[in-house]
C-alpha cells in the first residue's frame, strides 16, 4: 500500500508562494536593471533614433524617481497611451518594423515601456531578457572585437544582476554575485566556443529582411563630377583588402576596376544602365594573378577587381560588356571573393556602331567650346589615332599643369575649358574628363573607369590595404585593332609638378592629421600591425563559414567532410564539454582542502617523529615542545617557537593566508640533525 | 495545463515513493534522485535564445551568433548550477511535530551543507501550504522550520515532502522527494470555559478547597527533566548549588484528574477542546494532572513532557487503535 501522501487530495492553493518573483522588486533591484538597461542601449547610441534613446533615459528617470519615493508606476490607462503613440510615432518614422534599424528601434522602444510598467520582480526580470536580446542587437550592426568584448562585460552584470533579483531569500551579497557569475561565464564561454565553431552554418538567410545600408561607409559613387574625388582623397577609411596568391602584379598594373562610367552632360560624368544582356567579347592576355579580395561594406553592387577579371569565385556575379564586376545587390555586409585577372586585353571584333556612337557622344555640343576646337586643331595635326592620344598626353606633361588635392574650384558652365586653360590645377578626375572629352571631341571612343590604384602593402600579415585615398579615376580609349585601352592622363603630368604639400596643408585643415601620423614611421607600423588584427578578427571570426568549418574538420583528419559530418563532431565535442563541465561543477562541491597550517603542522611533527620523538595523541603543542626540549634541548628554541606559532595561529585571532604560509616556510626549513646518526 | 501538471506530479511522487522506499534521515541526496524541469522563466528565455539564433543565422552573423550560443551555454551551465545546489546536500527531521487545530504545527528541518559552496534558496515543501526557503552557507547546518497549517484535529502523517531550488536566476527548478514518516499531532483548538470544580474532581475527590499556586511550600527537592521550571529555586542554582525546586505540601500536588466523563454535556470536539484548554491551564499553574479519555489515560504528572503526552493523546483521540 503507498503511504498517504499530503498532496494528494486536489489543493485549491496553486502554488503560487513557489514563485520568488511575485512580490514587488526591490529598489535596489531596480537601481541595478536600469544599470543594465542604459549599458546594453550603450552601443546603440548611432543605430537608434535619438528620440528612442531619449525615451529611454525618460522612462529610467521616471521609474527610479517613483521608487524613490516609494511608489509604483504610471497608471495602466496613460501607460498603454504612452506605448500607443511611442509605436504609432515610430511607424511613422520608418513605416516597417521589419529590418535591423526599426527593429532595434522597436525594441529600444519596448524596454523603455517595459521599464515603465515594471511592478513586480517578474516584470524586472523580463526586463533582463530584453537586455540581453538588445545586447545581442548590437552585434547585429557593430562588428568589432571591442564591442563584442564590451557586451560579455554587459552581460556578466546583467547576469550577476539577474542572480540578486531572483534570489528567493537574501541572495549573496554584489561582489558574491559578481563573482559568482563570473564564474558561470568562465564555464559557459569554452562551451558556446565548441558551438561557434561547430554549428552549422546556412548558406542561404531563412528570409531576406530590408536591407540596411547604415554599414556602409561612403565610396565611390556612379557619377564622377571634376571635383568630386577630392573629399574620399582625405578619407583612411579602408575600401577593401586584397591578398595575392603567388606574384604581385607591379604597381603600374595594379588598376581596381569600379564603375565605368560613359555618359556626359558637359560637367559630370554618370553611368549608363548596365548592359547585362550583351556579352564582354574581349580576351585578356598576359600573367594571370590570383588573389582574394576581401570588401568593406558599400552601398552599391559593383565588385572591385584588378583590371581584367577573368574569373572569380561568385556565383551570381555577372560581368558586364564594359567590363565591370555586378554582384546580385549591395556589398552591405562586406564580401570576400578569390578571383583571377590578367593585365591585358584585346578586342577582335571591331567597335559597334551603337557603341561607337555612344561612347563619343558629347551633349550637349555647345558645352566647352573652347576644348573642342583644341580637339579638332591636334586631330588635324595628327591624323592617325596613335599621334593624337600621344600629343595630349604630351601636352598634360609639357604644359603648365599641376596635380593638387586642393584646386580652385571650376563654377563656370564649361568647367572642363576652365580646367584645362584657365586653372590648370587638379587630380585624376579632373584630367580623366578633360583627356576623355578631348578624345570624345575628336571622335576616339572613351569612357572614365573609377576604382583604386596601388595599395599599401602590410608587411605583418601579407595583404595590401585600399584606401579611400587610394580611389582614383582614369580612361578608356578604343583603339583601332586592338580594342579598349587603359590610359592614365594623371600619370602623364611632370612629376616636379606634382604638389603633395597643398595635400598635407589641407589635411591638416579638414581631418585630424592623418599625414602628420603617417609621417611617423612607428606610428605607421602600429597602424599596420593593427590592420593586421582587424584584418585576422574579419577573416577568422567575421567570416567564418560553411568553408571554415570544412577546413575545421579536415584539420581535425576527418575524411570527406561534408554537412552531415559537421553535425556529428558538434554532438561529440558537445558531449565531451558537457562531461567536462559536469565534473567542474561537481569537483566545486567538494568540501575545501584541509587547511594548510594542519597540513605545516603535521609535517613538523613528521621531522621530530624522523628523530626518534613522535608526538603522542594526547599531546598539544606546547606539551609536545616541552617534551622535545627535554630530550633535545638543542632543539628546545626552534621547536618550542614553531609551536608556540602553531597555537597562535590555530587557537588565536583568525589566521591570514599569508601568516600561515610563513608557518609554513619555516616548518619546511627546520631541519634537524639526527643526533642518533653522529 | 495546471491539472495536466498536477497530475503529473502526482504521479512522479507516487512512483518516487514505490521505487525509493523509505529513507533513512539524515538522508543525503543523490544525484539519480534530482529531477529538473525549465521554470515558467526559463521557457520564457529559451523563447529568447531561440529568437536570438534566428536572427544571427538569418542575417549570417558570426559575432551575435556568438552571443546567442553564450546565453545558451549560460542556461546549460545554470541548469548543472541549480541542480548541483541540492546535490549532497543531508537533510534530517524530527519525526514528531505538534500543534493545535487551526493553528500550525512547526515541522522542524535540519539542512547540513558538507560542501564548500553555499546554497541558496533551497525550499523544503511539506504540503502545498507549507514551504519555507532558506540558505545554507558552506560547511554549516541549518535549523528550518516549516510550519504545517491545521486545519483540523487528528494525527497527520507525511510520508514525503519535497526539496526544492531555482537557484541560480530561476530558469530551472530542481527538486527531490525525500521518503521519509513525520507525524503531526494536531490536539484539539483550546477553548471552553468550563471550571474544573468539584464536578471534575478525580473519582476519589477527598479534597476540597485546594488552591492552585498554594505557598505552602514543604521543601526542595533535586532537578530532575520535566519539572516545572517555574517551581526551580534559581538563588540556589546562582549561588552554585545544585539544580533544585521547590515542591509544596498544599494540595495543588495532589494529582488532578482531567476527565472526559466529566463533560458529558458537550459535543465530542468540544470535549476535547475543553480538556486541551484544562491541561494547558494545569500546565501553566504548575500542577500535576492526569488524563483520562476513553481509550487512554496519561497517568497523573507536570511538566512540558508530559504536557506533550496528553496533547497528543488528545490529538490521537478517536484515530482508531492509535497507541
Amino acid at each position: 500500500m503507498s503511504p498517504r501522501l499530503p498532496w494528494s487530495r486536489p489543493s485549491s492553493v496553486r502554488a503560487s508562494s513557489l514563485r520568488p518573483y511575485s512580490d514587488r522588486p526591490s529598489r535596489d533591484g531596480l537601481f541595478w536593471t536600469s544599470g543594465c538597461f542604459v549599458l546594453a542601449l550603450m552601443p546603440h547610441l548611432g543605430d537608434m533614433p535619438p528620440w528612442v534613446l531619449i525615451f529611454c533615459g525618460i522612462t529610467v528617470a521616471v521609474r527610479l524617481g517613483l521608487a524613490a519615493g516609494d511608489r509604483q508606476g504610471p497608471p495602466a490607462l496613460l501607460r498603454t497611451l504612452i506605448a500607443l503613440a511611442a509605436i504609432a510615432l515610430l511607424f511613422a518614422q520608418f513605416r516597417t518594423f521589419n529590418g535591423i534599424t526599426a527593429g532595434t528601434a522597436l525594441l529600444g522602444l519596448v524596454a523603455g515601456l517595459k521599464m515603465l510598467e515594471t511592478r513586480t520582480r517578474r516584470d524586472v526580470c523580463v526586463m533582463i531578457l530584453l537586455v540581453y536580446f538588445l545586447s545581442l542587437d548590437a552585434l547585429l550592426v557593430g562588428s568589432s572585437f571591442w564591442l563584442l568584448a564590451y557586451l560579455v562585460g554587459v552581460c556578466w552584470f546583467t547576469t550577476a544582476t539577474l542572480l540578486r533579483l531572483t534570489a528567493a531569500e537574501t541572495g549573496p551579497p554584489w561582489p558574491a554575485s559578481l563573482r559568482y557569475a563570473r564564474r558561470i561565464l568562465l564555464q559557459a564561454i569554452p562551451l558556446a566556443a565548441i558551438l561557434w565553431l561547430f554549428f552549422p552554418r546556412l548558406t542561404e538567410p531563412l528570409w531576406r529582411l530590408t536591407e540596411s545600408d547604415q554599414g556602409a561607409a561612403a565610396g565611390l559613387g556612379d557619377t564622377l563630377s571634376t571635383g568630386d574625388l577630392a573629399d574620399l582623397a582625405l578619407s583612411d577609411d579602408i575600401a577593401f583588402r586584397v591578398h595575392f596568391f603567388g606574384a604581385v602584379p607591379p604597381t603600374e598594373q595594379r588598376y581596381w576596376r569600379g564603375p565605368v562610367l560613359d555618359q556626359f552632360d558637359g560637367r559630370v560624368w554618370r553611368r549608363a544602365e548596365p548592359d547585362t544582356t550583351a556579352t564582354p567579347g574581349f580576351r585578356t592576355e598576359g600573367p594571370v594573378y590570383r588573389y582574394r579580395i576581401s570588401l568593406e561594406p558599400y552601398p552599391h553592387a559593383w565588385i572591385f577587381t584588378l583590371d581584367w577579371p577573368t574569373e572569380w569565385d561568385m556565383a551570381h556575379a555577372q560581368l558586364t560588356a564594359d567590363g565591370m564586376l555586378l554582384g546580385p545587390g549591395p556589398v552591405s555586409q562586406g564580401l570576400d571573393m578569390i578571383a583571377s585577372s590578367q593585365t591585358r586585353r584585346r578586342d577582335p571584333e571591331p567597335l559597334a556602331e551603337k557603341a561607337r556612337r555612344r561612347e563619343t557622344a558629347l551633349e550637349p555640343a555647345t558645352a566647352n567650346p573652347r576644348t573642342l576646337a583644341l580637339a579638332e586643331s591636334l586631330r588635324r595635326e595628327h591624323p592617325d589615332q596613335r599621334g593624337f592620344v600621344t600629343s595630349v598626353l604630351e601636352m598634360i606633361h609639357r604644359e603648365n599643369f599641376f596635380y593638387t588635392l586642393a584646386p580652385p574650384p571650376l563654377e563656370s558652365k564649361d568647367p572642363i575649358d576652365e580646367f584645362l586653360f584657365d586653372t590648370k590645377r587638379g587630380f585624376c578626375g579632373h584630367y580623366a574628363s578633360a583627356f576623355a572629352v578631348l578624345m570624345r571631341a575628336a571622335g576616339v571612343p572613351a569612357r572614365i573607369v573609377t576604382g583604386y590604384y596601388g595599395g599599401t602593402f602590410n608587411r605583418y600579415a601579407d595583404y595590401w590595404i585600399l584606401r579611400q585615398s587610394d580611389a582614383h579615376a582614369w580612361v578608356e580609349i578604343w583603339i583601332e585593332g586592338q580594342g579598349w585601352q587603359r590610359i592614365d592622363p594623371t600619370s602623364a603630368i611632370d612629376p616636379r609638378r606634382v604638389d603633395r604639400s597643398l595635400r598635407d596643408e589641407q589635411a591638416a585643415i579638414s581631418i585630424a592629421n592623418v599625414d602628420l601620423r603617417s609621417a611617423l614611421p612607428w606610428f605607421a607600423a602600429l597602424r599596420l600591425r593593427a590592420d593586421a588584427l582587424r584584418e585576422l578578427w574579419r577573416e577568422r571570426i567575421l567570416r567564418y563559414n560553411q568553408d571554415s568549418q570544412q577546413s575545421l574538420l579536415a584539420s581535425l583528419h576527418v575524411p570527406n567532410p561534408d554537412a552531415q559530418k559537421l553535425v556529428f563532431a558538434l554532438g561529440a565535442a558537445l558531449a565531451a564539454a558537457l562531461g567536462w563541465l559536469t565534473w567542474q561543477v561537481r569537483r566545486e562541491l567538494q568540501p575545501p582542502p584541509r587547511d594548510a597550517l594542519r597540513r605545516a603542522y603535521e609535517q613538523l611533527c613528521a621531522k621530530l617523529a624522523g628523530l626518534g620523538l613522535p608526538r603522542a595523541v594526547h599531546e598539544g603543542a606546547e606539551t609536545y615542545a616541552a617534551r622535545i626540549a627535554g630530550r633535545r634541548p638543542e632543539l628546545a628554541q626552534a621547536v618550542g617557537d614553531l609551536c608556540r606559532r602553531y597555537n597562535d595561529l590555530r587557537y588565536g585571532r583568525p589566521a591570514s593566508p599569508a601568516d600561515v604560509a610563513t608557518f609554513a616556510r619555516r616548518v619546511r626549513s627546520f631541519r634537524p640533525r639526527d643526533s642518533r646518526a653522529s | 495545463m495546471i491539472d495536466v501538471r498536477q497530475a503529473a506530479s502526482r504521479r512522479l511522487r507516487t512512483w518516487a515513493a514505490r521505487r525509493f522506499g523509505t529513507d533513512v534521515l539524515p538522508h543525503a541526496i543523490v544525484r539519480r534522485r534530482i529531477y529538473i524541469l525549465p521554470s515558467g522563466f526559463g521557457l520564457a528565455l529559451a523563447a529568447l535564445i531561440v529568437a536570438m539564433l534566428v536572427a544571427a543565422l538569418n542575417y549570417n552573423n558570426n559575432l551575435s551568433l556568438a552571443f546567442a550560443f553564450l546565453m545558451t551555454s549560460i542556461a546549460l551551465v545554470a541548469m548543472h548550477h541549480c541542480h548541483r545546489n541540492l546535490l549532497g546536500l543531508v537533510v534530517d527531521a524530527e519525526t514528531d511535530a505538534d500543534g493545535f487545530a487551526g493553528s500550525s504545527a512547526a515541522v522542524a528541518f535540519t539542512l547540513t551543507n558538507v560542501s564548500g559552496l553555499d546554497r541558496y534558496d533551497v525550499q523544503i515543501r511539506c504540503a502545498a501550504d507549507a514551504i519555507t526557503t532558506a540558505n545554507v552557507a558552506a560547511i554549516s547546518r541549518r535549523a528550518v522550520a516549516v510550519r504545517v497549517p491545521l486545519a483540523a484535529r487528528g494525527v497527520r502523517r507525511l510520508a514525503q515532502f519535497e526539496l526544492a531550488t531555482r537557484y541560480p536566476f530561476g530558469w530551472f527548478r530542481a527538486w527531490t522527494y525525500v521518503q521519509a514518516v513525520v507525524t503531526i499531532h494536531a490536539a484539539p483548538h483550546p477553548e471552553g470555559g468550563q471550571q474544573e470544580s468539584g464536578a471534575n474532581r478525580p473519582s476519589d475527590g477527598t479534597l476540597s478547597g485546594e488552591q492552585p499556586g498554594d505557598e505552602d511550600w514543604a521543601g526542595l527537592r533535586p532537578y530532575a527533566p520535566g519539572m516545572p521550571l517555574k517551581h526551580m529555586v534559581w538563588k540556589v542554582l546562582a549561588r552554585g548549588g545544585e539544580a533544585a525546586v521547590r515542591t509544596y505540601s498544599s494540595p495543588a500536588s495532589d494529582p488532578q484528574w482531567l476527565d472526559w466523563y466529566a463533560l458529558p454535556a458537550l459535543a465530542e470536539e468540544a470535549r476535547l477542546s475543553q480538556l486541551c484548554r484544562w491541561v494547558l491551564d494545569a500546565d501553566r499553574a504548575g500542577r500535576t494532572y492526569g488524563l483520562r479519555l476513553p481509550a487512554v489515560s496519561v497517568d497523573p504528572a507536570s511538566g512540558p513532557v508530559h504536557r506533550r503526552a496528553c496533547l497528543r493523546a488528545l490529538a490521537a483521540h478517536g484515530a482508531g487503535a492509535a497507541s
